[in-house]
Protein backbone atom coordinates (compact mmCIF):
# COMPACT_ATOMS: atom_id res chain seq x y z
CA UNK A 1 0.00 0.00 0.00
CA UNK A 2 1.31 3.45 -0.91
CA UNK A 3 -0.25 6.87 -1.00
CA UNK A 4 1.02 10.41 -1.67
CA UNK A 5 -1.03 13.32 -0.30
CA UNK A 6 -0.21 16.84 -1.48
CA UNK A 7 -1.32 19.88 0.51
CA UNK A 8 0.22 23.14 -0.71
CA UNK A 9 3.99 22.68 -0.88
CA UNK A 10 3.95 19.75 1.58
CA UNK A 11 3.78 16.17 0.30
CA UNK A 12 3.06 13.34 2.71
CA UNK A 13 4.24 9.85 1.76
CA UNK A 14 2.39 6.92 3.35
CA UNK A 15 3.16 3.19 3.29
CA UNK A 16 5.72 1.41 1.12
CA UNK A 17 7.37 3.22 -1.78
CA UNK A 18 8.68 0.38 -3.94
CA UNK A 19 9.38 0.15 -7.68
CA UNK A 20 5.72 -0.55 -8.46
CA UNK A 21 4.61 2.71 -6.78
CA UNK A 22 7.23 5.14 -8.06
CA UNK A 23 5.01 6.63 -10.76
CA UNK A 24 2.32 7.43 -8.17
CA UNK A 25 4.92 9.36 -6.13
CA UNK A 26 6.46 11.00 -9.21
CA UNK A 27 3.09 12.28 -10.39
CA UNK A 28 2.48 13.94 -7.00
CA UNK A 29 6.01 15.37 -6.82
CA UNK A 30 5.81 16.80 -10.33
CA UNK A 31 3.15 19.13 -8.97
CA UNK A 32 5.76 20.76 -6.69
CA UNK A 33 6.91 23.95 -8.40
CA UNK A 34 9.89 25.66 -6.76
CA UNK A 35 10.46 24.04 -3.38
CA UNK A 36 8.67 21.52 -1.24
CA UNK A 37 8.62 19.58 2.00
CA UNK A 38 8.35 15.81 1.83
CA UNK A 39 6.98 14.31 5.03
CA UNK A 40 8.30 10.77 5.55
CA UNK A 41 6.54 10.36 8.91
CA UNK A 42 4.22 7.59 7.71
CA UNK A 43 6.53 6.09 5.10
CA UNK A 44 7.69 2.62 6.15
CA UNK A 45 9.99 1.75 3.29
CA UNK A 46 11.78 3.12 0.25
CA UNK A 47 14.01 1.33 -2.26
CA UNK A 48 16.43 2.55 -4.93
CA UNK A 49 13.52 3.21 -7.30
CA UNK A 50 12.16 5.86 -4.92
CA UNK A 51 15.63 7.27 -4.26
CA UNK A 52 16.26 7.64 -8.00
CA UNK A 53 12.93 9.38 -8.45
CA UNK A 54 13.72 11.83 -5.61
CA UNK A 55 17.12 12.53 -7.17
CA UNK A 56 15.44 13.47 -10.44
CA UNK A 57 12.92 15.76 -8.71
CA UNK A 58 15.67 17.45 -6.69
CA UNK A 59 17.69 18.13 -9.85
CA UNK A 60 14.64 19.62 -11.57
CA UNK A 61 13.83 21.90 -8.62
CA UNK A 62 17.45 23.02 -8.24
CA UNK A 63 17.52 24.15 -11.88
CA UNK A 64 14.78 26.63 -11.00
CA UNK A 65 16.44 27.68 -7.74
CA UNK A 66 14.33 25.47 -5.48
CA UNK A 67 15.01 22.45 -3.31
CA UNK A 68 13.36 19.63 -1.39
CA UNK A 69 13.35 19.36 2.40
CA UNK A 70 12.79 15.86 3.77
CA UNK A 71 11.34 15.52 7.28
CA UNK A 72 10.33 12.87 9.84
CA UNK A 73 12.27 9.90 8.40
CA UNK A 74 12.34 6.68 10.39
CA UNK A 75 15.81 5.42 11.28
CA UNK A 76 15.81 2.66 8.66
CA UNK A 77 15.05 5.03 5.80
CA UNK A 78 17.57 7.53 7.17
CA UNK A 79 20.19 4.78 7.11
CA UNK A 80 19.35 3.93 3.48
CA UNK A 81 19.80 7.62 2.59
CA UNK A 82 23.16 7.60 4.37
CA UNK A 83 24.31 4.42 2.60
CA UNK A 84 23.33 5.91 -0.77
CA UNK A 85 25.12 9.18 -0.01
CA UNK A 86 21.80 10.99 -0.32
CA UNK A 87 22.26 12.64 3.09
CA UNK A 88 24.80 14.86 1.25
CA UNK A 89 22.41 16.03 -1.45
CA UNK A 90 19.17 16.53 0.47
CA UNK A 91 18.24 18.66 3.43
CA UNK A 92 17.02 16.11 5.99
CA UNK A 93 15.44 17.25 9.25
CA UNK B 1 10.55 -21.01 2.05
CA UNK B 2 10.23 -20.73 -1.70
CA UNK B 3 7.70 -19.31 -4.11
CA UNK B 4 7.56 -18.14 -7.73
CA UNK B 5 6.36 -14.71 -8.82
CA UNK B 6 5.34 -13.26 -12.19
CA UNK B 7 8.15 -11.13 -13.63
CA UNK B 8 6.36 -7.85 -13.16
CA UNK B 9 6.93 -4.96 -10.72
CA UNK B 10 3.30 -5.47 -9.66
CA UNK B 11 4.40 -8.73 -8.01
CA UNK B 12 6.19 -6.73 -5.29
CA UNK B 13 3.11 -6.62 -3.05
CA UNK B 14 2.86 -10.42 -3.10
CA UNK B 15 6.63 -10.71 -2.58
CA UNK B 16 6.50 -8.49 0.53
CA UNK B 17 3.60 -10.60 1.87
CA UNK B 18 5.77 -13.69 1.32
CA UNK B 19 8.82 -12.18 3.06
CA UNK B 20 6.66 -10.87 5.92
CA UNK B 21 5.63 -14.46 6.72
CA UNK B 22 9.29 -15.54 6.72
CA UNK B 23 10.29 -12.60 8.92
CA UNK B 24 7.49 -13.34 11.40
CA UNK B 25 8.33 -17.05 11.59
CA UNK B 26 11.97 -16.27 12.35
CA UNK B 27 11.25 -13.37 14.70
CA UNK B 28 13.44 -10.92 12.78
CA UNK B 29 13.54 -7.35 14.08
CA UNK B 30 12.32 -4.45 11.94
CA UNK B 31 15.76 -3.50 10.61
CA UNK B 32 16.27 -7.02 9.28
CA UNK B 33 12.78 -7.04 7.75
CA UNK B 34 13.76 -3.87 5.88
CA UNK B 35 17.04 -5.41 4.72
CA UNK B 36 15.35 -8.60 3.45
CA UNK B 37 12.68 -6.64 1.57
CA UNK B 38 15.22 -4.27 0.02
CA UNK B 39 17.62 -7.00 -1.10
CA UNK B 40 14.81 -9.05 -2.66
CA UNK B 41 13.16 -6.05 -4.35
CA UNK B 42 16.44 -4.83 -5.88
CA UNK B 43 17.47 -8.26 -7.16
CA UNK B 44 13.97 -9.09 -8.42
CA UNK B 45 13.47 -5.77 -10.25
CA UNK B 46 16.94 -6.07 -11.82
CA UNK B 47 15.95 -9.49 -13.20
CA UNK B 48 12.68 -8.07 -14.54
CA UNK B 49 14.48 -5.12 -16.16
CA UNK B 50 17.60 -6.76 -17.54
CA UNK B 51 16.97 -10.48 -18.04
CA UNK B 52 15.63 -10.88 -21.55
CA UNK B 53 14.24 -14.12 -22.91
CA UNK B 54 11.82 -16.66 -21.52
CA UNK B 55 9.25 -14.69 -19.57
CA UNK B 56 8.82 -17.37 -16.90
CA UNK B 57 8.03 -16.57 -13.25
CA UNK B 58 11.05 -15.87 -11.00
CA UNK B 59 11.58 -18.21 -8.06
CA UNK B 60 12.59 -16.77 -4.68
CA UNK B 61 14.07 -18.97 -1.94
CA UNK B 62 14.87 -17.75 1.58
CA UNK B 63 16.55 -19.88 4.25
CA UNK B 64 18.36 -19.40 7.55
CA UNK B 65 21.21 -21.69 8.50
CA UNK B 66 24.11 -21.41 10.93
CA UNK B 67 23.45 -17.74 11.66
CA UNK B 68 23.31 -16.76 8.00
CA UNK B 69 20.39 -15.65 5.87
CA UNK B 70 20.49 -16.99 2.32
CA UNK B 71 18.37 -15.40 -0.42
CA UNK B 72 18.28 -16.97 -3.89
CA UNK B 73 16.48 -15.76 -7.00
CA UNK B 74 16.27 -18.10 -9.96
CA UNK B 75 15.29 -16.97 -13.44
CA UNK B 76 14.88 -19.68 -16.10
CA UNK B 77 15.35 -19.52 -19.86
CA UNK B 78 16.96 -16.07 -20.00
CA UNK B 79 19.78 -14.55 -22.02
CA UNK B 80 23.13 -13.96 -20.28
CA UNK B 81 23.53 -10.63 -18.46
CA UNK B 82 26.67 -9.38 -16.82
CA UNK B 83 26.00 -7.57 -13.51
CA UNK B 84 29.45 -5.98 -13.84
CA UNK B 85 27.89 -3.76 -16.55
CA UNK B 86 25.82 -1.97 -13.91
CA UNK B 87 27.13 1.60 -13.57
CA UNK B 88 29.45 2.33 -10.66
CA UNK B 89 27.94 4.51 -7.92
CA UNK B 90 30.12 7.46 -6.89
CA UNK B 91 28.91 8.82 -3.57
CA UNK B 92 31.30 11.77 -3.49
CA UNK B 93 30.04 13.35 -6.72
CA UNK B 94 27.91 16.53 -6.61
CA UNK B 95 24.22 16.12 -7.32
CA UNK B 96 24.63 17.25 -10.93
CA UNK B 97 26.81 14.19 -11.56
CA UNK B 98 24.84 11.66 -9.49
CA UNK B 99 22.87 9.07 -11.46
CA UNK B 100 20.19 6.66 -10.24
CA UNK B 101 21.62 3.74 -12.25
CA UNK B 102 23.39 1.07 -10.22
CA UNK B 103 22.06 2.33 -6.90
CA UNK B 104 20.00 -0.78 -6.15
CA UNK B 105 22.88 -3.20 -6.59
CA UNK B 106 25.14 -0.84 -4.65
CA UNK B 107 22.74 -0.96 -1.67
CA UNK B 108 22.45 -4.76 -1.89
CA UNK B 109 26.24 -5.12 -1.80
CA UNK B 110 26.39 -2.81 1.22
CA UNK B 111 23.81 -4.88 3.12
CA UNK B 112 24.86 -8.46 2.38
CA UNK B 113 28.18 -10.23 2.97
CA UNK B 114 28.28 -12.25 -0.26
CA UNK B 115 26.61 -11.73 -3.62
CA UNK B 116 27.16 -14.19 -6.45
CA UNK B 117 25.69 -14.54 -9.92
CA UNK B 118 25.68 -17.89 -11.74
CA UNK B 119 24.58 -18.51 -15.32
CA UNK B 120 24.21 -22.04 -16.65
CA UNK B 121 21.90 -23.72 -19.18
CA UNK B 122 20.05 -20.43 -19.73
CA UNK B 123 19.27 -20.15 -16.01
CA UNK B 124 20.43 -17.15 -13.97
CA UNK B 125 20.75 -17.61 -10.25
CA UNK B 126 21.71 -14.84 -7.86
CA UNK B 127 22.59 -15.71 -4.26
CA UNK B 128 22.88 -13.18 -1.44
CA UNK B 129 24.21 -14.29 1.96
CA UNK B 130 24.01 -12.16 5.08
CA UNK B 131 25.55 -12.78 8.48
CA UNK B 132 22.67 -12.24 10.89
CA UNK B 133 24.98 -10.89 13.59
CA UNK B 134 26.01 -7.93 11.45
CA UNK B 135 24.34 -4.53 11.70
CA UNK B 136 21.31 -3.98 9.49
CA UNK B 137 19.70 -0.88 8.01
Amino acid sequence: MFEARLAGDRLQLIGRLDASQVEVAREAMNRLNASGVIDFGELEYISSAGLGMLLGIQKRLMESGGTLKLINMNRHIREIFRMAGFDRIFVIE
Amino acid sequence: MEKSFERDFRSLGDIFAFTDIFVEVHGFEESLRYAVNLVIEELFTNMVKYNTGGGHPIEIRITVRDGHLRIELIDDDVDPWDPAQVPEVKLDRPIEERRAGGLGLYLVRAIVDELTYEYKNRQMKVTAIKNLERQNV
